[in-house]
């Protein structure tokens, strides 16, 4: 290996990276081919190597590793683009990626969260699939906090430099949905409300509403893809950006009800573009809690009603929190029916939430966390709860098992791969009286990507986007 | 608060914020049914939010689960009977469209139960017929299970209606749509049933018997037919099914008892499409509502072209003919039986320069004649066949009922065809007072039929009946110009003469055709008596009046009749003068009163015999009587070029009492 090092050393930086890659391949790739087991480890050594010659952080003191020019850098991201867009081995192409940008916790990791943020950003901006794919499950396996990195990064280009660009992300959807779900559940991380500045640009906003409603399970996608035994690493970014949709939808009104309020101090009149950004988040809130719908039918078929809290009750506790505050903070002004907009949409979702089985909140647990909440007429009801009847339909609602008439057609959120397309047609009737086949008791989450037409998702009433569902043939 | 007041509250909540922010409306709404699921408005509101959006994948969807969960909401039906009724007319109109575009994302089941609830709620029949047909064109395989009450409902319909057209708008409705609907897979006996419905053709239809025929096909497969398959023609599905009569009667009971529906269905079709076409043939105006100057009704009659054949080749059959009918009102079925046997192989003459199609015509009369031998070969058959027509009521057809009084002439059985003339004309005078119109089709129609009753009775040997019957005819008739006749009359005389007397003839129904026609008849009804042992002058004159026509066919007839009053000695016809024309009959009388015709004594002139009386008491005045002979004569002479029709048609119309008189 110190051979290796020697030889890289004499070249130009460049040619030494594109070395490295090299040797990654070859070895990675031969390594995966002999063992049978999950994953080979690294040897430090090759770790070292990277991080030397690829990331450029210095191994030994007195030898200051030659940086590489703008240019080189941008063929280097080149050679990347390319290298993973042969790779034929997913397998390969995972580890290599891994390899190249897992977080180390050492003084690399900030050049190769840059790297990675060029990365992912031309990958974006030529298309490149699988490293697209790669980035998807980076912001699965790796902490909020550096998600939250890379979604600045690309917010960054894409937002921010040149407002234009957003149109090139917004066609990315359709290529890599998985990634787009990681990244709206990144980017609503990144924007948490928390302040001004952290209110989701107006051009990210549209996209994203856009991409939910054209295909609402887009928000599902990770849940649905993740193994529940999966152990995912701490701190890593909530399993749907369910929770942090929602979030800027309650919010929402009173923000901009904020910034108004400025807006009236600095004089700037921001009211019609404020009407376009509220049927903006109407739209989304709607199609957040169709998504909650859908999630119900899913849970239901899995036979994880009750078993699985996919909004995690904290950071419920903590939206709810949030939201008293700036109520409190707002209450002099003449806010009132923003303030119901927000509590009525907070009302809403919580109790979508609890009847689709998505939060595991009993009605007391909701009485305790929303008494400093100024008083909502449906809040009150949710709290409350419905009133006892003996009614002919008795249990909370349940979506009847449309059974669907059109033959299924492949959907943009299955990218098929053969193995995948071998499964034998998940379809029947009642999903819910008969388990899916490709589900065994035992191991009841796996991974789900073939499930394009997976009867579970079936569009619930409402859906815009209810055509596009795979339907299946009943003649 | 109460649970309703909970659901108004929210409902109320959603519909206030539709105008302003649809989005929030159903975020209400989704939140409001989480909250209480069982609750009707909820759900409607939301599929009218879509409804009114026209969306039509949500409206469908929303639909669904309100249609499965509130099948007893008034509400719902409301909306159901404005979707069908979108579905059921071809309206353009974009909310139609939409309508039915929310019904199409209805899955299968859901759809067919719809309709079925939707027919429920009709009133009017053929609404409701409609509807059913709507359900039967998009779920064939309901064909079994509906397609029975769809015909019932049509029946049921036209007799509360009352409408007597066999072209009526519930048969049009059936025929034209329910034939694309039976190509679709589906089995089952019943669907025999929907056929039997269709089967009475509506000339509205276009090419109704094709697409019958095409049925046939199609049902024979679907109920598992003996070897039956598409594409055949009418007459193959004769032959198939009546090789299969004979084949499965030979076998065993059962076998035909399986085969019983296959065998009169077909048959009844085949029946009813040579029926129909031979009697479109026949009686052209009953089908195109007004007759056109081309097409003129035909009717059936004995061929009387043997008339002028000698009385004595004739007389033992006839005499045996007559005995025939005498007999017959006592035994009947034996004497049909005989009848049979004797209409077996008869020939049916036809002027072929005058119907075009004469050839199909005949081989469609035979057709018919042959499936409802088929139909009458078997017991088994004609119960199901009797069903058949009492459930169409086939006796008030006017149209079945010409075929089946020609197929009974053909037979030979003519008394009964005597009854069916007697129905018939029964029916064409209801017929008539409905149309509230004596047309000169419709007076020519019945003299078709008064035409065919003379002939009958002609047959039967019941002379007097068949003379009156005629002259009835005759003076309706307008006499021709009698050359044009002749011509005609020459063409199809070498074909005439090999024929026996028991041939028949189709003539065309015109004063042309008819009034030698009856000429002829009542040439053949005093023929017999005229020269019988014992001396009848008043017939021997008829019959030397009627056979001036078509001279000299009867000239052996007329030698003969010379003969007899030769015999005789003397001869009594005070009508000579008044209706004989021919020279050659002239110069023959003129003859036989000279020495060498010998010495006939003639009483030719009226009131002869009382001057002769007269003169034998006073000599000489015989001398005046032979001068006015001789002075009728020469006038006679004169006379021979005036138009001979016109002078019988005037025999016939001035002596029609005497006529009838003189006969038995």
């Amino acid at each position: 290996m110190s051979d290796i090092r020697h030889a890289l050393l004499r070249r130009d930086p460049l040619s030494a990276a594109k070395e490295v890659l090299y040797h990654l391949d070859i070895s990675l790739g031969s390594a995966l081919q002999s063992s049978t087991g999950p994953t080979p480890g690294l040897e430090k050594s090759t770790v070292e190597m990277v991080e030397e010659f690829i990331f450029h952080v210095p191994k030994d003191r007195n030898i200051q590793p030659k940086r590489m020019s703008c240019i080189q850098e941008l063929q280097l991201l080149e050679i990347m683009c390319s290298y993973f867009q042969e790779q034929s081995k997913d397998a390969v192409r995972q580890i290599i990626f891994s390899t190249l940008f897992s977080l180390q916790g050492n003084k690399a990791d900030e050049s190769r969260m840059a790297m990675l943020g060029k990365l992912v950003s031309m990958a974006i901006a030529v298309c490149r699939v699988p490293i697209l794919e790669c980035a998807a499950t980076w912001l699965q396996r790796t902490h909020s906090a550096w998600c939250v990195r890379l979604a600045q990064l690309l917010m960054d280009d894409y937002c921010t430099l040149v407002p234009c660009a957003i149109s090139t992300l917004q066609n990315i959807c359709s290529a890599s949905p998985r990634f787009c779900c990681q990244l709206i559940t990144a980017v609503t991380a990144l924007y948490d409300s928390s302040s001004d500045e952290l209110t989701p640009p107006p051009a990210l906003l549209e996209m994203l509403v856009g991409w939910i409603t054209e295909d609402p399970r887009l928000l599902l996608l990770t849940f649905i893809n993740t193994p529940l035994n999966s152990s995912l690493p701490l701190g890593c970014l909530e399993i749907t950006p369910l929770l942090g949709l929602l979030r800027w939808c309650v919010k929402a009104p009173l923000t901009y009800q904020r910034s108004r309020k400025l807006a009236l101090t600095n004089g700037h009149g921001e009211s019609e573009k404020g009407t376009a950004y509220e049927e903006l988040y109407s739209k989304l809130h709607l199609s957040v809690l169709q998504v909650f719908l859908m999630l119900q039918v899913h849970l239901t078929e899995q036979s994880l009603i009750g078993r699985l809290a996919v909004l995690p009750v904290e950071s419920v506790a903590t939206l709810i929190e949030e939201v008293s505050r700036l109520c409190e903070k707002l209450t002099p002004l003449p806010a009132a029916n923003h303030i119901q907009l927000a509590l009525d949409r907070l009302a809403q979702a919580l109790q979508v939430a609890m009847a689709t089985g998505a939060l595991l909140f009993a009605r007391e647990d909701l009485r305790t966390l929303c008494s400093r909440l100024p008083h909502n007429n449906l809040l009150q009801l949710v709290m409350s709860g419905p009133v006892v009847q003996p009614p002919p339909h008795s249990g909370p609602f349940q979506p009847n098992m449309y059974p669907h008439i059109h033959p299924g057609r492949p959907s943009v959120l299955s990218p098929h791969s053969p193995h995948q397309s071998a499964l034998p047609s998940p379809h029947s009737p009642h999903p819910v009286l008969s388990p899916h086949p490709t589900h065994p008791v035992l191991s009841p989450h796996r991974p789900l990507t073939a499930h394009a037409a997976h009867p579970s998702l079936s569009p619930h009433a409402f859906h815009p986007a209810a055509v596009g569902f795979p339907y299946r043939p009943i003649h | 608060m109460s649970a309703q007041g909970d659901c108004e509250f929210l409902v109320k909540r959603a519909r206030e914020l539709v105008p302003q922010d649809p989005y929030a409306a159903k975020a209400w709404l989704i939140t409001a049914r989480t909250l209480y699921p069982a609750d009707f408005n909820i759900q409607y509101e939301m599929y009218s939010i879509e409804r009114n959006a026209e969306r039509t994948a949500s409206a469908g969807r929303l639909l669904y689960d309100i249609f499965v969960n509130f099948p007893e909401q008034p509400v719902v039906w409301r909306e159901i009977a404005v979707i069908t009724a979108a579905l059921r007319n071809d309206s353009q109109d974009k909310h139609a469209q939409f309508l039915k575009g929310v019904f199409e994302t209805l899955p299968g089941p859901v759809q067919c139960k719809m309709l079925l609830k939707a027919t429920e709620q009709c009133f009017n029949t053929l609404e409701k017929a409609e509807m059913l047909l709507l359900l039967l064109k998009r779920f064939p395989e309901s064909v079994v299970q509906h397609g029975v009450s769809l015909g019932e409902s049509l029946l049921e319909a036209e007799t509360v209606e009352n409408l007597d057209t066999p072209v009526n708008c519930f048969r049009k409705l059936f025929g034209s749509q329910e034939v694309g609907g039976l190509k679709s897979p589906g089995r089952g006996r019943s669907q025999r049933y929907v056929i039997d419905g269709l089967s009475e053709k509506s000339s509205v239809v276009t090419e109704p018997w094709e697409r019958l025929l095409e049925m046939v096909g199609v049902v024979g497969s679907l109920c598992d037919w003996q070897g039956e398959k598409a594409n055949r023609s009418y007459s193959e599905l004769l032959q198939r099914v009546s090789e299969l009569c004979r084949y499965m009667s030979a076998t065993d009971s059962e076998g035909f008892a399986r085969c019983c529906a296959q065998i009169v269905t077909c048959c009844t079709l085949v029946l009813f499409h040579s029926a129909f076409h031979y009697v479109s043939a026949v009686q052209p105006s009953l089908f195109q509502g007004h007759t056109s100057l081309s097409s003129c009704p035909w009717v059936l009659l004995e061929d009387l072209s043997s008339v002028y054949t000698d009385v004595e080749v004739e007389r033992k059959h006839t005499h045996k003919k007559r005995k025939l009918a005498d007999g017959r009102e006592k035994t009947m079925s034996s004497d049909d039986e005989d009848m049979l046997a004797k209409g077996r192989g008869r020939h049916i003459v036809v002027n072929k320069a005058e119907m075009p199609g004469w050839a199909e015509t005949v081989e469609h009369f035979r057709t018919a004649r042959e499936s409802w031998d088929l139909l009458h070969s078997h017991q088994s058959l004609e119960t199901e066949f009797v069903k058949i027509c009492s459930a169409w009521k086939t006796e008030m057809w006017m149209w079945f009922r010409i075929f089946l009084t020609d197929m009974i002439i053909y037979q030979g059985q003519y008394r009964k065809a005597l009854s069916s003339l007697a129905l018939m004309s029964s029916l064409q005078l209801q017929q008539n007072q409905i149309q509230n119109s004596l047309s000169s089709s419709s007076s020519l129609e019945t003299q078709r039929a008064i035409i065919q009753q003379a002939s009958c009775h002609y047959a039967l040997g019941e002379y007097r009946m068949a003379c009156e019957k005629l002259l009835e005819v005759v003076s309706g008739l307008m006499p021709q110009n009698h050359e044009a006749v002749k011509s005609s009359e020459e063409q199809r005389k070498p074909r005439g003469k090999t024929r026996k007397g028991n041939d028949l003839r189709l003539i065309p129904c015109t004063s042309k055709s008819i009034l030698p026609f009856c000429l002829q008849l009542m040439l053949a009804c005093f023929k017999l008596r005229a020269f019988t042992d014992n001396r009848d002058d008043l017939a021997l004159g008829h019959v030397i009046v009627l056979l001036q026509y078509d001279w000299p066919q009867g000239e052996n007839l007329f030698l003969k009749a010379v003969d007899k009053i030769c015999q005789q000695g003397s001869f009594q016809y005070e009508n000579f003068f008044n209706y004989v024309t021919n020279i050659d009959m002239l110069e023959e009388f003129a003859y036989l009163r000279t020495t060498e015709g010998g010495r006939v004594q003639l009483e030719l002139l009226p009131n002869q015999g009382m001057l002769i009386k007269h003169h034998t008491v006073t000599r000489g005045i015989t001398k005046g009587v032979k001068e006015d002979f001789r002075l009728a004569m020469e006038r006679q002479v004169s006379r021979c070029g005036e138009n001979l029709l016109t002078v019988l048609h005037r025999f016939c119309i001035n002596e029609k009492i005497i006529l009838v008189q003189s006969l038995p």
